[in-house]
């Protein structure tokens, strides 16, 4: 997938979304395939991903095949994409991935096996105690775990940084990266009439 | 055989097979009557838990997902009200949301507080039966009224294939009473 796919496949959606056939929320991802797609390199296929409600691009990136990940969307399923046999999950509750993640990342210790778990999650969650559980206990343990921190300062349209008055600092190993998104946090921008 | 004994028996019948873990605060350490339920239990299939509910049984979700049986436990029902987030928008849900696809096995052991000889009072007594059993749609949630119903209810938590994960609800005055 490179970042002409991306675009376009959340184009397709927003194509079929706006002619009202999806009848369940969408969020469309854009303005972060550069930096997606950087990050997608160290992704093996036998890793794991964990996602939010805004997942299309996690899923594409990580090998899920874009007519299945379609059709889920146009059935409504976008804010909850799950496969096991792609080893992918995405929850549309803020931090809900984290603690299962954490819990893959530590049975891939016990069984002594060589993938990784990388979780996505954006800037309001990283601020959540969930998060700071999971990362202590992570990184306590010495579980292989990534996370990624994808920072547009939105939680739906609350800014993070005047909520919490101010940002808290991204540790060393933690991933980064700040973009502006260009849908807004669900549908298009259009109004729809279903 | 007396309720104690009945789930002793049933943790050694789940400690047999080696998909299963147990986790939970107060696994490996005393300090709760779930605790001697799993003396005779090796450290080994044990994870003693910080106190964090809700991640303990998203933790319990991922273990399940690649392959462990985990039996998270929770000493108190008013603990378990802390992992409701996990318990009821995740593990519930997650077979509807990857449409079949993921049936984590869980088994989740919790138990009503006793009130004698000491009553411990609103947050350690509380029932919440009746509104899990509404709230979760997709866990079976089983009591454990009499010592005979103990066996068969780990056993089909373990093997059966109806539900992908169980809530089993002890009641701690039956641990002497029964």
């Amino acid at each position: 997938m490179n970042k002409k796919d991306l675009i376009d496949f959340e184009k397709r959606v927003q194509k079929v979304y706006e002619a009202g056939e999806i009848k369940a929320p969408v969020h469309l991802s854009g303005n972060n395939e550069d930096q997606l797609i950087e990050i997608f390199e160290k992704i093996d296929k036998d890793d794991w991903v964990f996602s939010s409600w805004r997942n299309h691009y996690h899923a594409l990136l990580h090998g899920f095949d874009p007519d299945k990940l379609f059709d889920l969307i146009v059935e409504g399923r976008s804010m909850g994409i799950n496969s096991l046999e792609d080893r992918f999950y995405s929850s549309s509750i803020v931090g809900g991935s984290l603690p299962i993640a954490l819990g893959v990342a530590q049975s891939i210790k016990l069984k002594k096996e060589t993938s990784k778990v990388w979780c996505f999650i954006g800037d309001m969650t990283f601020e959540t105690g969930t998060f700071h559980e999971c990362y202590k206990y992570a990184r306590n343990f010495d579980l292989p775990i990534e996370f990624v921190v994808e920072d547009n300062n939105m939680s739906t349209n609350t800014p993070t940084d005047l909520t919490w008055n101010k940002k808290s600092k991204i540790p060393n190993d933690v991933h980064f990266y700040e973009y502006e998104r260009n849908f807004p946090h669900h549908g298009t921008g259009n109004w729809v009439l279903f | 055989m007396k309720y104690k004994d009945e789930l002793i028996r049933s943790m050694d019948f789940l400690a047999k097979d080696e998909r299963t873990i147990f986790i939970g605060q107060s696994v490996k350490f005393s300090g709760n009557a779930i605790f001697n339920t799993l003396e005779s239990i090796d450290d080994s299939k044990k994870i003693e838990t910080p106190v964090f509910e809700d991640v303990q049984m998203g933790i319990s979700t991922g273990l399940a997902l690649n392959g462990f049986v985990p039996i998270t436990c929770y000493p108190r029902f008013d603990f378990l009200i802390c992992a409701s987030n996990q318990l009821v928008n995740h593990l519930d849900k997650i077979e509807y949301m990857s449409k079949g696809s993921m049936r984590p096995r869980v088994i989740i052991r919790t138990s009503i507080g006793p009130k004698t000889p000491l009553d411990g009072g609103p947050q350690h007594t509380a029932d919440y039966t009746d509104v899990f059993k509404k709230m979760l749609t997709n866990i079976n949630v089983i009591s454990l009224e009499e010592p005979e119903d103990i066996f068969p209810a780990f056993e089909e938590a373990l093997l059966g294939d109806r539900f992908h994960a169980t809530l089993i609800i002890e009641n701690g005055s039956f641990y002497n009473d029964k």
